[in-house]
């Protein structure tokens, strides 16, 4: 079969994506460079000004922060369940999968609802605890840090369980069994063998949710008080509240960086796993 | 945690056993005075269970899978140092009569003793044993020497054990100088090689090998074979051997169980097996025969279609009765019209229907003239004086090559 | 079954996996969990667990047109984005698969960025750029920002399902003269059905849920679903959200339980 196919069928097939890839997916992010950079007159004053203003380096340490913990978490949380889904047989697996690629698929606002329900002060969790300890408790769950994280990292679990379990259930079966034959504890094996064959798919989760936590901006718009905005949240509130287009449009070159550096090992080294 | 008293008896009883096979003496009481603690079970055994005549030993065990019977209760006894090479089709079970030896999964009834001690429910690492797998299952993600070093490491041996002793089992599988190699760097043979040695670096009990051939090509399978059989004669220890190929097992084993539907078909030497096959399936299984049914006669004879008589060995059935006999065709000879015929032979007269040249021998199909089919094979001769299709020929065989089989 | 071979130790780590396990699941679980009962609570307060159940809430929602005109906008954008995508990404995601040429690996690239560029930066470029063309706050200005963010899931998804299909077929139809397009459409489409209908489906969910974009493009006419209800979760926690979460969430459970029982029809699917 002719591998360079004639380029009327080339057109043909490709011009639908090609055309919105040209102007719709490629303008946008060359028109906020564009901005961000004052136009043709190009200066990187804005840049300056950006990187020395305290509210910008407030909040991209807090979005460092927020993103490493839930992420590290959420890598914690999503291994236990991958862990247990490789153990269970196919069916058994496959309804769980499911419980788990449900809420994957649930919109963020609605788990933020539930989690202003569930946390909030007046909230079920707050009235649980104050029927059992018959007092009017009250604990801060929402509105901060700690609603900031449970909401991220509820919804990054499901998305580091898929590639952890790709690579738990790629591992050959006859490598537990020889490791147990050869007089190997389950501890050791867990480390020697589940661990570090899982490592893989472990640092592919961990790099793809750390890269769309970056990005985040509902959960932290939510659930989170003003001390726990994140980057997104800077450039909506420069873009929709200060209506300062051109300092939105630095902030977002700089979070686009950011996510790039570390979404392009990701790349790469997926691309080198392949061949 | 382990319950520590079994333990401490374990050890206690492994030091002071004088086992008369193993990874040479030496070595196994080196591999002893070098373990740190007794956390993994190395070869244990029970003195207080008089002395266990077998290194195995399998009562009644069977194995099914919801209604499905892997394994039918079967007896099995294997005895020290021998190598016994479970045979058998695809599905007949050896797989997973090994599997529960090794401990994989429990067997729905019956029990396993392995040093004339119960280990039944004894999970895997607890049980000594060594395995080589078909496919390998080396970790990829170690080298050689670490793969190798596993089973040592887990045990606790110290760095300058662990190194001496990896290096040992490299040598006997020739493998020096590839400690660094990922096993994905390696060849199949190679690979195999590493799942030998680290399965003999421990010096176990019994070594247990599921098809590890069968991913190499036929050159480099008789060449592994010879070195297997090497080892064995080397190390002494009891070998269980898995293959679906008659060849090799014939050639490697001290006995073969034959294996059929998740049942032993039959027990024996190689000798056993080809020459006085018990039954139909194992005289077609293992190598090729010409079966003939008939009813017998008496008097050392059967009748047969045709209403032809033929001289078979002594037969205890009562007249009548069905009989069903096997020749192997090597034995089953070619005769010129001309030729003298002795006395105990059985001839026939036929046609030949076919030959196939081989090579080294030539098998010749005959349709005989009371419509037996019978095969005939022989050392070649060149094409001009090799029978050929359409030729007239006798058959004749005699009755001590004749076998009678089980119903 | 006796056939279990017993080991404390195996078996208590098992234990603790699974007693782990299953608080994750809790944990994911709980918040898609607590909204149902809260729908069908009374329609003044928003308390847990309610106490009279009835459809009040639902009647509001279905009554305001504050609440039913976004929802027809968001599935009028959905219906649009869904089949706009699915036509340009089942035919780029063949030619991907299939074919080698020049320029593949950059438009690859291109295609598959929203995936890592954060929405708030596609959503202020999208802002920027459709200002030029004065099509902000229009229905066409929010249907093109969803193509750009569901067409890399319809690619991946196409691709994925095309790499299952045994491309002998396609020689075959070819050596016996069928040229690319009729084999395309006799050959490749037929089979490709069960991922077609799959893709379909989630790409009309990411279209229906997505947010980010359309906050930034929605005008008063074109407002969404969801970002009707981040206003209100901004404004006042208003109980009629726990009837429009359970909604979302029943459109969220349609299109899993049709992806996975059509993942089943698919024998190729291993
Ligand atoms: N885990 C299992 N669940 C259900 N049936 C099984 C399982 N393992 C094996 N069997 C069945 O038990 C029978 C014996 O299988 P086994 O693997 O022991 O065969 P084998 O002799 O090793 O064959 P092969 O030469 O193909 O390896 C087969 O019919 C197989 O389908
Ligand atoms: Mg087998």
């Amino acid at each position: 079969m002719n591998m360079t196919s004639s380029i009327r069928a080339t057109a043909i097939f490709m011009s639908p994506a090609a055309l919105i890839a040209i102007f719709i997916v490629m303008p946008p992010l060359l028109y906020v460079v564009y901005t961000s950079v004052n136009g043709l007159a190009f200066s990187l004053d804005l840049y300056a000004d950006v990187v020395a203003s305290k509210l910008f380096r407030q909040t991209l340490i807090t979005t460092f922060v927020i993103s490493g913990i839930s992420c590290f978490v959420s890598l914690v949380l999503g291994f236990v369940v991958a862990l247990h889904l490789a153990s269970q047989p196919a069916r058994r697996r496959a309804i769980l999968l499911g419980l788990v690629l449900l809420p994957l698929w649930t919109s963020i606002l609605v788990k933020c609802f539930a989690f202003m329900v569930l946390l909030g002060r007046e909230g079920v969790i707050n009235s649980i605890l104050s029927w059992a300890f018959d007092a009017h408790i009250q604990l801060p769950m929402i509105l901060n840090r700690i609603g900031t994280l449970i909401g991220m990292i509820n919804w990054q679990v499901p998305l580091v369980v898929l590639p952890i379990l790709a690579s738990l259930l790629a591992i050959d079966e006859a490598v537990y069994r020889a490791a147990s034959i050869m007089g190997a504890k389950p501890a050791r094996i867990f480390w020697t063998v589940t661990v570090r064959l899982s490592l893989p798919g472990v640092l592919a989760g961990l790099l793809s949710i750390f890269v769309m936590s970056l990005g985040s901006f509902m959960v932290p718009a939510l659930l989170g008080g003003p001390k726990d905005l994140m980057l997104s949240n800077l450039v909506d509130y420069y873009s929709r509240q200060v209506l300062d287009w051109p300092r939105a449009s630095t902030i977002s070159v700089i979070l686009f960086a950011i996510s790039v550096s570390f979404a392009a090992p990701l790349a790469l080294w997926r691309r080198s796993r392949r061949i | 945690m382990m319950p520590l008293p079994r333990e401490e008896r374990t050890q206690q009883v492994a030091r002071d056993d004088s086992r008369p096979n193993g990874l040479g003496e030496d070595v196994v009481s080196a591999a002893r005075s070098n373990r740190r603690d007794g956390s993994a079970g190395l070869v244990a055994k029970n003195r207080s269970e008089n002395d266990p005549k077998y290194a195995i030993e399998l009562k009644d065990i069977s194995k099914y899978f919801g209604s499905l019977a892997a394994l039918h209760p079967t007896k099995l006894a294997v005895n020290r140092g021998e190598f016994l090479t479970l045979l058998g089709p695809s599905g007949s079970g050896k797989s997973t009569l090994l599997n529960l030896i090794a401990g994989g999964s429990g067997p729905s009834t019956g029990s396993i003793f392995l040093d004339g001690r119960d280990i039944t429910r004894m999970p895997p690492r607890e049980r000594g044993i060594g395995m080589v797998f078909q496919n390998y299952a080396l970790m990829p993600h170690m080298t050689v020497f670490e793969n190798v070093a596993y089973p040592l490491r887990a045990r606790h041996f110290d760095r300058s054990a662990i190194r001496a002793k990896v290096t040992e089992a490299l040598d006997r599988v020739g493998l020096r100088g590839l400690e660094d190699r990922k096993p994905r760097q390696l060849s199949g043979g190679q690979q195999q090689r590493v799942g030998i040695a680290r399965c003999i670096v421990y010096a176990p009990a019994i070594i247990m090998m599921d098809e590890p051939l069968g991913a190499l090509d036929k050159n480099l399978r008789e060449q592994m074979q010879g070195e297997i059989k090497r080892l064995h004669k080397d190390l002494g220890t009891t070998f269980i051997y898995v293959t679906h190929d008659q060849e090799e097992a014939l050639n490697m084993s001290d006995r073969i169980c034959l294996m059929s539907l998740g049942a032993i078909a039959q027990l024996g030497t190689p000798d056993d097996l080809y020459f006085r096959p018990r039954s139909r399936f194992v005289a077609e299984f293992i190598g090729e025969s010409n079966i003939i049914t008939g009813r017998v006669e008496g008097n050392g004879r059967m009748l047969v279609s045709g209403n032809e008589t033929f001289l078979v060995p002594h037969e205890k059935r009562s007249t009548g009765s069905e009989l069903t006999v096997m020749v192997r065709p090597e034995r089953v000879r070619i005769c010129g019209s001309a030729e003298s015929v002795t006395t105990g032979e059985n001839v026939l007269d036929g046609e030949v229907v076919g030959t196939a040249f081989v090579g080294g021998t030539t098998r010749v199909a005959i349709q005989c003239a009371n419509g037996l089919h019978m095969t005939a094979k022989m050392m070649s001769d060149r094409l001009a004086t090799r029978p050929a299709a359409g030729d007239q020929v006798r058959v004749c065989w005699s009755s001590i090559d004749t076998v009678t089989l089980d119903s | 079954m006796t056939d279990i071979i017993d080991d404390p130790l195996q078996r208590r780590y098992r234990a603790v996996g699974t007693a782990l396990a299953v608080s994750v699941y809790v944990f994911l679980l709980s918040p898609l969990v607590i909204t149902i009962p809260m729908a069908f609570g009374t329609a003044n307060t928003l308390t847990f667990p309610p106490t009279e159940f009835s459809l009040d809430l639902f009647r509001t929602f279905f009554n305001s047109p504050g609440w039913v005109n976004p929802l027809l906008n968001s599935i009028k954008i959905a219906l649009a984005t869904t089949s706009l995508s699915l036509f340009a990404g089942t035919l780029a995601a063949y030619w991907l698969v299939r074919r080698e040429f020049l320029g593949r690996a950059l438009i690859t690239g291109v295609i598959m960025s929203p995936l890592i560029v954060p929405s708030v930066i596609s959503g202020l470029g999208l802002y920027l750029y459709f200002s030029y063309f004065r099509i902000n706050s229009s229905t066409l200005s929010i249907v093109l920002g969803h193509i750009m963010v569901v067409l890399p899931f319809v690619v991946v998804m196409i691709m994925a399902g095309m790499n299952k299909l045994d491309r002998n077929l396609e020689f075959g139809a070819e050596l016996m003269g069928a040229g690319t397009i009729r084999m395309f459409v006799t050959v490749v489409l037929p089979q490709l059905v069960p991922s077609l209908v799959s893709a379909a489906l989630f790409a009309f969910l990411s279209s229906f849920d997505e947010f980010i974009l359309s906050w930034f493009l929605s005008g008063p006419d074109t407002i969404t679903l969801p970002v009707r209800m981040y206003n209100a979760l901004n404004w006042e926690v208003s109980p009629v959200i726990a009837a429009v979460s359970t909604l979302m969430m029943a459109l969220s459970l349609v299109v899993c339980v049709a992806a996975i029982s059509l993942r089943k029809a698919t024998p190729a699917d291993g």
